[in-house]
């Protein structure tokens, strides 16, 4: 019984709105009585001191953050309205058991609003970072995307991009159609692009550098400063062999499908579809460069060609060794577009020492095209 | 934490400003930017952040700071503190046409919400803080978004609006539907919230809108009749510049004669 008093002494803060008290309401002190009644008291003169029967309870107030606990009094409606935090605790805590169990709901409709407005800050941020995750699960799985986009294009498509890059690059460079040197790389080639799908073309760049590409659809640029440089048929042929593997294993096409599809996703997502991303593409595969794995891959694939040719592979070896070693401040382009060129020339070293087979030597004088 | 008692005028009808008299030691907050004029004798220091009280290190500065750029606020805040021995007055001026609304935090339990972007000064010690709206319904078509300004302490504040300013009492469970946009600023214990218009067709053809917002006791409330964004989406309808009428200005010449004859009498 002693118990029960000190509970019902408990008192909680809020204010008092009513008729008679200030619009703005009046501070005032609430306690529970025995008998689920809301004694009211303010203690500001003159000293007013309600009983609420039956009062109905609710969350009430910006964002729902109150008590609000109203009951019609003899001059009008009354509302005694609880803000802080520990009032609210002792309001609940003290409250005979019929009336607690109002209160807790009351305080549950806070805690569903609470939840609700962070769920929906979760949705904003997610929305707002949705172009930052597409871009990186592209990023994560650009190589399947890229092989799976590959495949659907058929050959037909990929030799019209190379008649692009072709057509581009004669705008930068003198391009050779025919001659002397045009026949003598067209010579290797189709001996290392026999059984192809692709219809190979082959080019000679009026260039000093060092350097060769291969665009998709078989169309292979070969810089004159390769030739001269090339000490040999064979040398020449395994540059050949390097870059037909990659028309072959379809590299440029794949390199250029994945930018092509990060930079269309970029430009779906912020909105630019000014047509930038497609008439660019063309010039950017020229300048493509490829991965290590790829170079590897290239390298691997141009050495199976050279073997089923009958071409010497030390020319390769040979030929990427001059390159390497030939000591100038900045690596040739050939190398410097094909990274951690000491390791793959060791690679190369090994798998042609253990190769014993007969070669057939090239029937081509490099020496007269120089 | 003592409050700066504050003795004030306020001057204009339509375009105001507010004159804050100041006892020796006693200081002022201001938005930045809206200080008119003030006597000698009052220093005037710019401090990052809230400027309610010199505390939290410099984390709790940068989150006060933080706070202000949320509600639209500049990151600085002014003080003009009275360093003199005498009584000296500044005056703040409301940044577009409406009312300056005094309000006595003190008399209404120490908390205000208000709309953002309408707090004007204050006495040193009321701390500006921002109130999320956390009914999404309300933030999104209630008109004042999700994020509002509660001015806590128990000194005098001064929330400026556009329009006229009307101070209203809502007893216990009085309810009240305004436009939207049209709240200036309330006390915690009003429910806000929204309501939809009804018909479909006063909610396409009505210009109201899609919602009003309610407003529920009890608790005093303040609403504003011309919210700016109204008032500046009138002027650039009507301003030349953006192929609005123009009245008939200018000289006899110009395109005042021409336009006032094709416009008619507006």
């Amino acid at each position: 019984m002693v118990c029960w008093a000190a509970m019902t002494e408990q008192t909680f803060e809020g204010r008092l709105f009513g008729p008679g008290l200030p619009g703005a309401g009046a501070e005032a002190v609430g306690s529970w009585d025995g008998q689920g009644r809301l004694r009211v008291v303010v203690e500001v003169t003159p000293r007013t001191e309600l009983l609420a029967e039956n009062p109905a309870i609710a969350a009430a107030g910006f964002n729902a953050a109150s008590l609000r606990i109203t009951w019609d009094g003899d001059a009008g409606a009354y509302a005694f309205v609880i803000e802080k935090d520990a009032a609210l605790t002792a309001c609940g805590v003290s409250a005979p058991s019929g009336i607690a169990g109002r209160i807790l709901s009351a305080r549950g409709a806070r805690g569903r609003l609470e939840r609700r407005f962070r769920f929906g800050g979760v949705l904003l941020a997610l929305f707002l970072a949705l172009p930052l995750i597409l871009i990186g699960v592209f990023l994560l799985n650009s190589d399947r995307v890229a092989d799976w986009a590959v495949k659907r294009i058929p050959h037909e498509q990929e030799a019209r991009l190379g008649d692009l890059v072709l057509a581009q690059t004669r705008l930068r460079m003198k391009i050779l159609d025919s001659g002397p040197a045009v026949d003598a790389v067209s010579a290797i080639g189709s001996k290392l692009t026999t059984g192809s799908l692709h219809r190979y073309r082959w080019f000679v760049a009026d260039r000093p550098d060092v350097n060769a590409f291969a665009a998709p659809g078989g169309v292979v640029v070969v810089f004159s400063g390769l030739i001269r440089s090339a000490g040999s048929a064979e040398e020449l042929a395994g540059v050949l062999a390097h870059e037909v593997a990659h028309a072959e294993l379809r590299h440029s096409l794949r390199g250029m499908v994945k930018s092509l599809g990060l930079r269309a996703l970029v430009s779906l997502l912020t909105g630019d579809a000014s047509g930038g991303v497609f008439a660019d593409a063309a010039t950017r595969l020229t300048e493509l460069r490829f991965s290590r794995e790829a170079e590897r891959e290239a390298d691997d694939e141009g050495l199976r060609r050279l073997v089923k040719a009958h071409i010497d592979p030390n020319g390769m070896l040979r030929f990427y060794r001059k390159l390497a070693s030939e000591g100038r401040p900045s690596p040739p382009p050939l190398l410097s577009t094909h990274p951690a060129t000491g390791e793959r020339l060791e690679r190369l070293r090994r798998e042609v020492a253990g190769l014993k087979q007969k070669w057939v030597p090239l029937p081509i004088d490099l020496t007269s095209l120089k | 934490m003592a409050m700066d008692v504050v003795d004030y005028e306020i001057f204009g009808s339509e375009m105001q400003y507010v004159e804050v008299e100041l006892d020796p030691g006693e200081a002022a907050v201001g938005e930045a930017g809206v200080m008119m004029y003030m006597q000698s004798g009052i220093q005037m220091d710019t401090v990052f952040g809230d400027g309610s009280q010199q505390q939290g290190g410099f984390m709790g500065k940068l989150m006060g700071a933080g706070k202000r750029l949320l509600t639209g606020e500049s990151l600085f805040t002014t003080v003009f503190h009275n360093e003199s021995s005498g009584k000296r007055r500044v005056a703040f001026a409301a940044p577009y046409p409406g009312k300056i609304i005094p309000v006595h935090l003190s008399d209404i339990g120490g908390t205000l919400i208000c709309q953002k972007d309408s707090f004007l000064c204050a006495a040193k010690g009321v701390s500006l803080g921002i109130a999320f709206q956390k009914k999404l319904g309300v933030g999104l078509f209630g008109g004042e978004g999700f994020i509002m300004q509660k001015l806590e302490g128990d000194g005098m504040a001064f929330v400026h609006a556009g329009g006229t300013l009307k101070e209203l009492v809502l007893a216990p469970g009085e309810s009240l539907r305004v436009d939207t946009g049209c709240v200036v600023a309330f006390q915690p214990s009003v429910d806000f919230d929204i309501q939809f218009v009804g018909k479909i067709k006063s909610a396409i053809f009505g210009g109201e809108g899609l919602f009003f917002a309610t407003l529920t006791g009890p608790g005093k409330v303040w609403l504003q009749s011309l919210p700016l964004s109204r008032l500046a989406n009138r002027i650039i309808l009507s301003a030349p510049a953006a192929g609005g009428r123009s009245a008939d200005q200018g000289s006899l010449l110009g395109a005042g004669v021409l336009g006032g004859l094709l416009g008619g009498n507006d």
